[in-house]
């Protein structure tokens, strides 16, 4: 009960200041849908950023961390709540209705999804091998040893990574601290990032491309098998994967609504978060800023690049708490890292190995035809629904984030890949048992810009004109404005 | 239209039923039994986590065989039962815990070790010292 309390405060804190930022009536709407999807990510940072600051500040005191994550729910929600301005609407895009048989297999995706999730953590409370022996373990050293809790980055845990930032272990040890221990907290905030995940995915999708796009992307998100065991896996990849999935989301949102600069500030926001969560976010946060600049050049329009400098500075000014608590982590606390204490000459010959590139290159072409456990590769299967749909973008507006997303996910892949052929060790383990998550964490991100990009779908025969009656012209095509501001 | 129907037909039957071959794989698993699963590790260290206390160090040697696959993810399950103390994979340490797979121990490795017991822990577990 007293987690299940602790959780709604980490929620709400999210919920109340994405609401904040986005405020319209209350109701069941997919604006609020999108609203307590982001919150649980937005939520989840705070909270796992104010635990870590108090700890340093004062301590494993659990009246000042109750205090602290309780004091921040209600301040956010009154920010969220109390506000009476009204912000961008986010809303359906205009467009058909789509069939019963889609919302059919939408919700038995959904059903399937959660009664994976449901038994896998039942036969393995603890997580996987990854999840116990680096962010559980963590989160219990943090927990556990009280005014010792600086023995979590002991040089003693290097086989544990002691330099990977604290958002997973800091939340659950925040959990623990309130609710006591026990498997259900990584078990819960699993499952709330894998949910917010599929939400922010279906959302935005309906917000820029209608019912039919977001339902037909969230199907393949929720019956992307080993996405779903990666989460009931309690690896920090799923919520690496919602912080990406959600700052390329909101630039998106951002290019609809260019008088709206909160977009930028809160994708900057959910950018920092991906650094707080894993080192690979810190790749990411870097290939963002550079793909955003590099979209910005090539699709500018007659204003040129005028909007980009508004749009970076709130980018920049939304990235700033997570960026600097990460940086303090880096310097001050974390343990050391195993990558920069090799010497030159051994990362120099490895860049000069042509086997190591050769071994990573196929390494991730193995691992793109085997993505995600379908019972048939789901390249060949994405290729033929191109084939038969065909990529066109509605809105002209969505080309810069379309190059923005696909530039930073490939950028960050590569430089991904460039540290494994630099730093790791023994390749054939590092491609047997990292590369799919490696992969796995862009693929939200990736479903995304791939039906962001895909054709307008036609699953329903037109209506014929009948006299007398007028057809509306609105309903049978698509709009080119996904969502109205108002 | 027919086009469109099929393709979003084939991708999402093809999304369900492989999660549902996962979910299919997922109760197999469940079938299974680990005996040195996480839970299982856990149980096995329940009476020694009771005297750890923070900031505390201890030695770790096992039976297993020195190519064990086996040998690293115990050392891991171990450190992961017993956290707050910190867990060194080597028998240099004052104190040391020492991983049988079987409830009668092995003395010849103790004395190769130079470990005298302290603690029997049962399930396997011994707290030895190490003997200068």
């Amino acid at each position: 009960m007293i987690l299940l309390v602790c959780l709604a405060a980490i929620w709400l804190t999210g919920f109340g200041l994405v609401r904040w930022m986005f405020p319209r009536p209350l109701g069941w709407s997919l604006h609020s849908v999108l609203l307590l999807s982001l919150g649980i990510g937005a939520g989840a940072g705070i909270a796992s950023c104010l635990y870590f600051l108090s700890l340093v500040a004062v301590g494993p005191n659990l009246a000042v961390m109750a205090s602290v994550t309780g004091g921040a729910a209600i301040v956010a929600l009154a920010f969220g709540l109390l506000n009476r301005r009204e912000g961008t609407l986010l809303a359906w895009a205009e467009g058909p209705e789509p069939p019963w048989y889609l919302r059919g297999l939408f919700l038995l995706a959904i059903a399937l999804a959660i009664l994976t999730f449901l038994v896998a953590v039942s036969n393995n409370p603890h997580g996987d091998q990854g999840a116990w022996s680096i962010w559980n373990l963590r989160a219990r050293f943090l927990f556990r040893a009280g005014a010792f809790w600086r023995d979590a980055f002991s040089n003693d845990l290097d086989w544990s990574h002691p330099d990977y930032p604290l958002l997973l272990p800091g939340l659950v040890a925040l959990c623990w601290k309130l609710a006591g221990e026990s498997t259900t907290a990584p078990i819960a905030i699993a499952f709330l990032f894998a949910l917010a995940t599929a939400g922010v995915l279906t959302g935005v999708l309906g917000v820029l491309r209608g019912k039919t796009q977001a339902l037909v992307g969230g199907t393949l998100l929720l019956g992307t098998a080993s996405f779903i065991a990666l989460s009931a896996a309690e690896y920090s990849d799923v919520p690496l994967s919602f912080y990406f999935l959600a700052t390329l989301a909101l630039l998106c949102l951002q290019d609809r609504h260019p008088e709206d600069l909160r977009f930028s500030a809160l994708a900057g926001l959910m950018a920092g978060f991906a650094a707080w969560t894993r080192n690979e976010g810190i790749i990411f946060l870097a290939a963002v800023i550079v793909a955003r600049v590099a979209a910005a050049l090539r699709f500018r329009d007659r204003s040129g690049l005028a909007p980009l400098a508004p749009q970076m500075l709130r980018l920049i000014a939304g990235l700033l708490l997570p960026l600097a608590v990460v940086v303090f982590f880096k310097l001050r606390i974390g343990g050391a890292s195993d990558l920069w204490s090799q010497k030159a000459a051994v990362v120099l010959q490895r860049l000069a190995d042509p086997g190591r590139w050769i071994m990573t290159a196929q390494g991730l072409v193995v691992v793109i035809f085997t993505l995600g456990r379908f019972l048939i590769s789901i390249v060949p299967v994405l290729a033929l629904y191109w084939y038969l749909v065909r990529f066109q973008v509605q809105d002209e507006r969505d080309r810069t984030a379309l190059a923005t997303g696909v530039l930073a996910l490939g950028l960050t892949l590569a430089i991904q890949l460039l540290m494994d052929i630099l730093f790791v060790e023994n390749l054939t383990v590092e491609i047997g048992t990292s590369f799919e998550r490696d992969v796995l964490q862009l693929w939200p991100a990736g479903v995304f810009l791939f039906f962001l990009a895909s054709g307008p779908l036609q699953l329903a025969a037109a209506e014929k004109p009948v006299p007398g009656k007028k057809t509306s012209k609105k309903a049978l095509k698509p709009s080119r404005r996904a969502a109205e501001t108002r | 239209m027919a086009r469109h129907k099929f393709a979003v037909i084939a991708l999402a039957a093809i999304a369900l039923c492989s999660t549902f071959w996962a979910l299919l794989d997922v109760l197999v698993n469940v079938s299974h039994n680990q005996i040195f699963g996480v839970a299982s590790f856990e149980n096995r260290f329940d009476e020694f986590r009771k005297t750890v206390r923070p900031h505390s160090v201890y030695g770790y040697v096992s039976d297993n065989a020195p190519n064990d696959p086996s040998a690293r993810p115990e050392f891991y399950l171990t450190q992961y039962s017993l956290a707050p103390a910190l867990v060194k994979s080597t028998a240099d340490e004052n104190l040391v815990i020492v991983n049988f797979h079987s409830t009668k121990p092995d003395y010849g490795l103790l004395r190769t070790n130079r470990l005298a017991p302290v603690q029997d822990f049962g399930n396997g577990v011994i707290l030895c010292r190490r003997v200068q």
